[in-house]
């Protein structure tokens, strides 16, 4: 059936596509189970790990891959930063505040992007970053899976730090029952920054291997917040592995759409799934059904 | 001499937004009693049980844990000096299993060393949450979950124990059992405050009782006193 | 009828303290053009009441709706693309001008359907996708977009050779004046009451018998008309529209940032704050670049330290709340 043969190709690439769309909706996902806020700036925090890998490759000569040993720290850093001086903050005020400065806090990365980088678009084209690999009548780029297997290790890391820590149980425990939490002697705020700091590791990760897969501008960030939302809503909240078929779903009609429609084509596909599953999937306030 | 009082609270003012919910309410435990505290749904207990626990700042009097001030405190760290709470309607964490409930109880720093010691002792106290340790806290009964509560309170090495409407929604036999282990949590030291509806259950296991009406305390005294009392006659049939 | 007219005197009694203050600015603003100022002057006057027109829309559903509606530029390249397509087939643009409030209008009264089923962030993300789609939309369209924006210089207006800048002025100061009467009369309403319901607790207005979804989509179409109305005033000023800047989120940065500065959920915020960001812009017309990072820091800062806005911030003081003490003892 040369269909099904000419689809194969798509197909795979989708499935490890899903791979780097499943780093990049972990982080948001953690975020929103957890801290109850959808980090709107989730996006450019991903743009701003493949601008870091991009410095490490280009002035530093380092591999972007290797740049995560520096990066994820720093992004860390930031995001329990951003989170313990001002979103912790925006949430006393009101909800429509956290989204507000979470907005501005979006502004403020991107058009800092703009200013240092210019509204080039830029990649991570290290030596491997055209290699592809064959498997019969599949033939797919390295990058994509590498994005996969990077998705495998960020799911294992993120399972077993939930599960086997204090602070990812208490993680846990903050969003099943924040006063149950506080009686447990949990400081939530502290457990909020520290959440929002593990998110922004994650997209230190998906930021390097976006890099490696695409080429990004200082904008690019909404596109992925988009997809990540829509990858969420679809795999179920708080559940890590119903986030991953959501990606791959996700990688997938993107790249059966490119193959059918064209490039041009598969942003629009992307965020066409994306309103018709808001629209369609049913969900409470904070997403579990 | 007297003792110092475990927990002393003066004369505090409390608001839920611009509603008033304590006026100048005052109380306290010594170490080692049990101690409750008596009213309808809308007396304000809670509210006062919450306030000890730091949920609310009292806006006028103060609260001493110890002798030292707590009432600006956060509720994560009045944990962390020795007061637990068991909160009403038990709010077991539903997708933690048994185990990991009991283990988050002694997530406060000073707790964490004693854990094995702590889930041993509970393990005795309810053996069934050793037989359910790996199931999940939703799959329990209600008895059991209450059970779970406590044990996650144990686990904190409080001092002073704080329960809230424990026995709601509960059989008496289990409310039974949950008042004999409420005497041997007694017996290792830890004091208790209990907040509850049914007066006469109450009198019977407290050392002291308060009673509460519309957010002020209205009698307190030992359970033979306060069985004198007018109020407390008629709430006994209404019971 | 008789209702209605009934409705709409005691609106006008209530607005009467203010509507003879307002008419006299109009008259000032209208005759400033023709006393010879300069030309750059008018030009931020100009922008001053497209984005007043603007802003008070997004507060009608941001600080009035509780609708916190990222998707704005939505209207605005509708609005601005149907007119401007509309000019192409040789039809006047002041007709085109309406068709773009009532393109703009329909496409609300389209996605409110879905929309309004979206719940505060949900909502939030969903409506700030809209223009990303739209944007792609038109970029693929080839008449309309396409990978070389029309050469670069956008695609352009027809038919306005004759129209000049003063005239587009009054066009644009028209529809501010019309923007603050609207918000003024809603808020006046039985609409205004339901919408004040809302804000404070979705699911209470409910079932005290006020029909959410309605009320929602009143404010909703009517915010989208007059979006879109200024969405293409501004494009004929501009005299030229493509597919990046007309869906951009600038708009939303430039109106929430107008907003949020004067007072969400304040009749006279949206007018201070406007002020403000157009003064900002002013100051700010040379340094391009850190132009946006400074309007997100302002954003950030405004509102972790006075998330009420200038007018809200005001309403606060006792000062204020003395003086209108004062004023209702007269």
């Amino acid at each position: 059936m040369t269909l099904l043969a000419d689809l194969a190709t798509p197909v795979v690439m989708g499935i490890l596509l899903g791979g780097l769309y499943a780093v990049i909706a972990l982080g948001l996902s953690l975020v929103f189970g957890v801290v109850k806020e959808i980090n709107i700036a989730h996006g450019d925090l991903v743009i701003l790990g493949g601008y870091f890998g991009y410095v490490a490759m280009t002035m530093l000569g380092i591999d972007p891959i290797m740049s995560l040993v520096i990066g994820i720290p720093i992004l860390f850093g930031i995001g329990f930063a951003i989170q313990k001086y001002l979103l912790n903050r925006a949430f006393r005020i009101s909800m429509d505040a956290t989204l507000i400065i979470a907005f501005g806090i979006s502004i403020i990365l991107e058009s800092t992007y703009q200013l240092v980088w210019t509204p080039m678009s830029r990649g991570l084209t290290t030596p491997y970053a055209l290699d592809s690999i064959s498997v019969g009548p599949v033939h797919v780029p390295l990058v994509y899976l590498l994005d996969f297997i990077a998705a495998i290790v960020v799911m294992l890391f993120l399972h077993e730090f939930l599960r086997r820590t204090y602070l990812g149980r208490a993680i846990r425990a903050a969003a099943q029952d924040r006063k149950a939490a506080h009686l447990m002697g949990i400081n939530t705020d502290q457990v909020y920054a520290f959440t929002l700091g593990i998110s922004a590791a994650f997209a230190a990760i998906a930021g390097v291997f976006l890099g490696l897969t695409f080429s990004f501008t200082p904008v690019s960030g909404m596109a992925f917040l988009i997809i990540a939302l829509g990858v969420i809503v679809l795999g179920g909240l708080g559940s890590i592995v119903g986030t991953f078929v959501g990606a791959i779903v996700f990688g997938v009609v993107q790249t059966v759409s490119g193959h059918f429609f064209g490039v041009a084509a598969q942003m629009l596909a992307a965020y066409t799934m994306v309103l018709v599953v808001l629209a369609v999937i049913p969900r409470g306030i904070f997403g579990s059904r | 001499m007297p003792e110092q009082a475990l927990l002393k609270v003066s004369n505090i003012d409390a608001f839920h937004g611009s509603f008033q919910a304590l006026w100048d309410v005052s109380l306290s435990v010594n170490p080692g009693e049990i101690v409750a505290i008596i009213g309808a749904n809308g007396s304000g207990k809670s509210t006062l049980i919450d306030t000890i626990s730091g949920f609310v700042h009292p806006a006028k009097g103060s609260i001493e844990f110890e002798g030292n001030n707590i009432s600006k405190l956060e509720p994560f760290h009045i944990v962390k000096l020795g007061i637990s709470q068991t909160p009403e309607g038990r709010r077991v964490f539903p997708d933690l299993t048994v185990l990991e409930n009991l283990i988050i109880g002694s997530y406060n720093s000073k707790a964490r060393p004693e854990r094995a010691q702590n889930l041993k002792r509970v393990y005795q106290l309810f053996p069934i949450l050793e037989d359910r340790r790996a199931q999940l806290a939703r799959t329990l009964s209600g008895g059991e979950q209450q059970m779970l509560a406590i044990g996650r309170g144990l686990m904190s090495n409080p001092k002073l124990m704080l329960l809230d409407e424990m026995s709601l929604g509960l059989a008496p036999l289990i409310v039974n059992e949950l008042y004999k282990a409420l005497r041997e949590i007694r017996k290792r030291g830890i004091t208790i405050l209990f907040v509850e509806q049914n007066v006469r259950r109450s009198l019977i296991e407290a050392d002291r009782a308060y009673i509460m009406e519309a957010g002020r305390v209205v009698l307190s005294g030992n359970p033979a006193e306060l069985r004198e009392e007018e109020k407390v006659k008629r709430a006994y049939f209404g019971a | 009828m008789v209702a209605v007219r009934r409705d709409m005197k005691a609106i006008t009694a209530k607005l009467r303290g203010r509507l003879v203050p307002l008419t006299v600015i109009t008259i000032v603003l209208a005759l400033l053009p023709i006393t010879g100022i300069p030309r750059v002057w008018i030009l931020y006057l100009f922008l001053f009441f497209i984005y007043l027109a603007m802003a008070n829309m997004w507060n009608l559903l941001a600080g009035y709706s509780g609708l916190i509606f990222l998707g704005p530029a939505a209207f605005i390249g509708l609005g601005g693309y149907t007119m401007t397509i509309m000019t192409w087939l040789d039809i006047p643009y002041y007709v085109g001008i309406i068709a773009g409030a009532i393109v703009a209008a329909l496409f609300a009264m389209l996605i409110s359907i879905p929309v309004f089923r979206l719940k505060g962030i949900y909502f939030a993300i969903g409506t700030l996708v809209v223009p990303e789609v739209l944007r792609y939309v038109f970029m693929l369209w080839k008449p309309v977009g396409g990978p070389l924006d029309g050469l670069g210089r956008g695609y352009p207006v027809h038919g306005i050779i004759d129209v000049s800048r003063v005239e587009v002025y009054w066009l644009g100061l028209a529809v501010a004046i019309g923007s603050i009467l609207v918000v003024g009369y809603i808020l006046r309403s039985k609409l205004g009451m339901g919408l004040a319901a809302i804000r404070d607790n979705d699911s209470t207005a409910e079932s005290s018998g006020i029909n959410v979804f309605n009320l929602k989509l009143y404010s909703f179409v009517i915010a989208a008309f007059v979006t879109g109305l200024a969405g293409t005033i501004f494009y004929i000023y501009q005299g030229a529209i493509e597919p990046r800047s007309a869906f951009s989120v600038q708009w939303l940065v430039t109106i929430m940032l107008a907003t949020v500065i004067g007072g969400e959920g304040t009749e006279e915020g949206p007018i201070v704050g406007t002020i403000v960001v157009v003064l900002l812009y002013f100051l700010l017309a040379r340094y391009a670049e850190i132009s946006l990072i400074i309007q997100g820091v302002i954003l950030v800062g405004i509102m972790l330290l006075a998330p009420e806005g200038i007018v809200g911030s005001i309403k606060k003081t006792r000062a204020y709340r003395h003086l209108t003490q004062l004023a209702s003892r007269h």
